[in-house]
């Protein structure tokens, strides 16, 4: 009985890993396709999909792009998002449960909405959509995931640390800079991690507040626009790769020190 | 104290990461810029930058599907944000009415060198002043798997609507030529089409999404062709199959008998822009023998080049893919888009949503 | 009660801290949102739009089919979305938290994420290849003699379930795991003691304990999947539209802004009906 239970697990497990892992699979396969048709069947092996995705002026620039938002924009969220949990969690403020309210309540709506609402006012300002305007869009979008997790990290048990810093005379902004912000580091960097992921790739809010800077989501959504193009997977499996690349680091280097130390 | 530590290594990390980003950023922006509203044609690397090159400017491309959607972003925009259009040539005489192109100098474009059939001098001038010069021009007609299907079948454009294929069909997902195309397909002229046409229109088209797979844009629809998901693309033509048929040899399309319709594209420029000359030079490049060539060439899509005497710069494969010595005879037998004022425009398009939500 | 001057001064640095994020938030989120309210009260008429304050764009909404099925069709394919979803991911996470071993139970984890950290739209497309008639699903079917015709799995809803619910298994498994391993295997224990077996405790005592995490989880899947663009659009082969297709096309092809507003409101307040289906479940709560 228990040997059969073990054996369903694994398989249950086994199966639906699969379906996770096919889209992904398949995609780099096809990046390798020889022949300008990005469809199966597989002909045949080839690097060069790879070789004109790194040629490509405007992929790249896009790459470049999309790095610069999501990199600034969760700075930015994560800094507002940590000076309100602080705000917050350290003093009384009037109608506290309705500001929190506020402050996550993008959260709870679609992107599409917070991407149009900043479009119909974009439009009445006269302002010039641009990377600037994704990246305030793309705040938005973050900074209730920056508050709220730095928020719900904040206990008691820093209070008299902190207390104790004061009273060894060190001023307020000291006090957040050299001992809370260090101490909630690993919340903070979940909630910038996060932050990164998402603003990497949305599409939609990138899509419609742009013009011709554009980030890679939306790049790649007007190359699939506009003909067959095997660039396409090759780009994926390349965003693909550095990504999980870019996950092992952080596993090795930041969560799992700040995991053991904790 | 670890933590600290690891902490400043990753914001030093972050700061690296990030003044990289934004250098990369800036490097490009120093030179001239000249922003282009066009179809996706127009973004070959291979078109636009010998022009960049030669001219030392950066060519910002913005691209759009359809005139309602250019209107709507041009409408966002302010007077002077764009310089050059790209736009269907029916389309231009809105375009006029809304007062932003620009007259351009008659005598500094090839207007004589261009297919008589696709001046199109009754949209694209006004007044004796021209104000937008044909570029391209395509049809929106049949494409098919000539392995797959009856290719005699195809001379008939009620196989969009014939169980025979059902389940085989693609519809290109564009209102206004596909809204023509049903309409020339049960005997009505494009050039009449009023709203008292859309009923009639309306119940083929619901006939049509019953045989069909899907409606898709381009890349759907040349994937569910290349795949063999579908055999038949209704509203498709040589833009759509000619960027396959090296590897897909056994694709193809057709005019059937009752005809299909001609798009024309045109392309201008903005008369609020502050960089006339440039935007002027641009247009010049673009319709001159050697831009022409490689504009029918795009990566986006195929089509027969406005310059008849782009034909000198194309090879004999290119212009046989093209159909180059078949114009003739589908230009007879085609029809150009519906011409659509506002309200119009709108009541085609809840047709289309109405057979999409069927 | 009089504030004394130190309590003043301390909550004027309270406010100094809570107010670059909640301007923020006021500015680019409220206000725009409050604008679009207004705006979905006018009408688009011609090429203007004009401050009308009528509720046509509603009633349109409520008497034009295409317009009102788009709501239809998102509401069914999310119920169906959240409901499969949470199935699929409870045994996955089930098994991620009890039978695989402590130290790799993180790498589980990782394994079932590394899929999405490639492009959203990249990967709807590859669905694409995986689901098409030619596609590796059907090949792989029609080879082993299990059919003898290709599934349409593509182009239609069950493909744009079918992407979805790629996506919403991963997370919900998160979510679900994060609750499973929260529960003190003493309440497991107790049960056994009291006479239980395996399923009543996990119909007695499992699930409701994990119920929260499960609400988190459909709560989230709700609001994502309703408010998605991308997967229909690719998946869905334009044999239906979604409530955000059909406010895409309000914008891109015709720039009609109040009723692309007007229908977003609506999309907000079928959200919004969840959230307080769902609010005992979602309280956010400090450790």
């Amino acid at each position: 009985m228990r040997r059969l239970t073990a054996a369903l697990s694994a398989l249950y497990a086994g199966l639906i890993y699969l379906f996770i892992f096919l889209p992904v699979v398949v995609l780099v396969l096809f990046s390798f396709q020889d022949g300008t048709l990005p469809v199966p069947p597989l002909n045949g092996l080839t690097l060069r999909w790879y070789e004109a995705v790194l040629s490509d002026g405007k992929l790249m620039a896009a790459l470049g792009n999309s790095l610069l938002v999501a990199v600034l924009s969760s700075a930015l969220a994560c800094l507002l998002g940590f000076l309100a949990a602080y705000a917050f969690a350290r003093y009384r403020l009037p109608a506290s449960a309705l500001l929190r309210g506020l402050l996550v309540a993008p959260m709870t709506v679609s992107t599409l909405i917070i991407g149009l609402g900043l479009l119909s006012v974009l439009n009445v300002t006269g302002l010039r959509l641009s990377l600037v305007t994704v990246g305030i869009g793309h705040v938005v979008i973050n900074l209730p995931l920056c508050f709220a997790v730095i928020y719900a990290s904040m206990g008691g048990h820093q209070v008299n640390i902190e207390r104790a810093a004061r009273d060894l005379g060190a001023k307020d902004w000291q006090v957040m800079a050299l001992v809370t912000a260090p101490m909630l580091m690993p919340s903070i960097l979940a909630a910038f991690f996060l932050s990164v992921t998402f603003s990497w790739d949305e599409f939609i809010v990138a899509f419609l507040l742009s013009r011709f800077d554009v980030t890679l989501p939306v790049e790649i959504w007007s190359m699939l626009r506009s003909g067959l193009d095997p660039k396409t997977n090759a780009v994926g499996s390349l965003v693909f790769l550095v990504s999980v690349a870019f996950l092992l680091v952080m596993e090795l280097a930041v969560f799992r020190k700040s995991g053991r130390s904790s | 104290m670890r933590k600290t530590v690891s902490a400043a290594r990753m914001r030093r990390l972050l700061l690296v990461t990030a003044s990289a980003a934004l250098l990369s950023a800036s490097a490009a922006s120093a030179q001239e810029t000249l922003n282009a509203l066009v179809w996706c044609d127009h973004t070959d690397p291979g078109l636009i930058e010998p022009f960049e090159k030669a001219n030392d400017v950066k060519v910002n491309l913005k691209e759009y599907e359809g005139t309602g959607a250019a209107i709507s972003i041009i409408e966002q925009s302010r007077p002077g944000d764009w310089d050059v259009l790209v736009i269907d040539a029916v389309d231009v005489p809105r375009a006029i009415d809304m007062d932003i192109l620009g007259e351009m100098p008659a005598d500094q474009l090839p207007l004589a060198d261009l297919f008589p059939e696709v001046r199109m001098d009754e949209t694209t001038t006004k007044d004796g002043k021209v104000y937008a010069v044909t570029e391209k021009f395509g049809y929106n007609t049949i494409s098919f798997d000539k392995t797959k299907v009856d290719p005699a079948d195809m001379e008939d454009l009620s196989v969009a609507w014939s169980e025979k294929y059902k389940g085989r069909i693609a519809l290109y997902d564009y209102y206004l030529p596909m809204v023509g195309l049903t309409g020339v397909g049960i005997g009505k002229k494009t050039a009449d089409l009023t709203e008292a046409d859309l009923p009639e229109i309306k119940e083929k088209l619901f006939e049509m999404k019953k045989v069909s797979r899907q409606v898709s844009d381009v890349v759907a629809s040349q994937t569910a062709l290349a795949t063999g998901e579908v055999d038949i693309v209704i509203g498709g033509g040589e833009w759509l199959t000619a960027g396959l048929v090296a590897e897909k040899p056994n694709l193809d399309w057709t005019v059937p008998k009752q005809g299909a319709l001609r798009w024309a594209q045109s392309i201008g420029v903005f008369k609020d822009s502050e960089k006339r000359d440039l935007a002027l030079k641009f247009v010049q490049y673009i319709v001159s023998p050697e831009g022409q060539a490689r504009l029918a060439t795009s990566s986006c899509y195929w089509a027969m080049p406005a310059n008849a005497k782009a034909g000198e710069h194309l090879s004999d494969a290119q212009k046989a893919v093209l159909r180059w010595d078949r114009q003739p005879e589908y230009l007879k037998n085609t029809q150009l888009y519906p011409v659509a004022d506002a309200d119009l425009d709108a009541a085609m398009q809840d047709v289309w949503t109405e057979m999409l939500q069927q | 009660m009089t504030a004394t001057p130190l309590e003043r001064a301390e909550r004027r640095k309270a406010w100094a801290f809570a107010l670059p994020g909640l301007l923020w938030t006021g500015l680019f989120f409220l206000v725009p949102f409050a604008y679009m309210a207004m705006l979905s009260f006018w009408t688009r008429q011609g090429r203007e739009v004009v401050a009308t304050w009528t509720l046509d764009n509603y009633v349109a909404f409520f008497e034009k089919a295409h317009l009102f099925k788009g709501l239809v069709v998102s509401l069914e394919i999310t119920a169906a979305v959240t409901v499969i979803s949470v199935l699929l991911a409870y045994p996955l996470a089930w098994i991620i938290a009890e039978r695989v071993p402590k130290r790799w139970q993180r790498f589980a984890l990782i394994m079932a994420i590394l899929p999405f950290w490639t492009s959203y739209v990249v990967r709807s497309y590859s669905w694409l290849l995986v689901l098409s008639k030619g596609g590796v699903v059907n090949q792989a079917l029609l080879w082993t003699g299990l059919l003898s015709e290709p599934l349409e799995l593509s182009a239609n809803r069950t493909g744009t379930i079918i992407g979805f619910v790629h996506f919403f298994v991963m997370l919900l498994t998160l979510t679900i795991y994060a609750n499973l391993i929260q529960l003190s295997p003493n309440y497991r224990r107790a049960a056994a003691d009291l006479g239980a077996n395996a399923f009543q405790t996990f119909w007695h005592v499992v699930l409701p304990l994990t119920l929260p995490g499960i609400m988190v989880g459909a709560f989230l899947t709700f609001v994502l999947c309703i408010g998605d663009y991308i997967t229909p659009q690719i998946l869905g082969g334009n044999n239906e539209l979604v409530l955000p297709q059909v406010i895409m096309l309000q914008l891109g092809r015709r720039a009609d802004f109040p009723m692309a507003a007007a229908l977003s409101l609506v999309l907000m307040v079928v959200v919004t009906l969840a959230y307080v289906a769902c609010a005992r479940w979602l309280k956010m709560e400090r450790t």
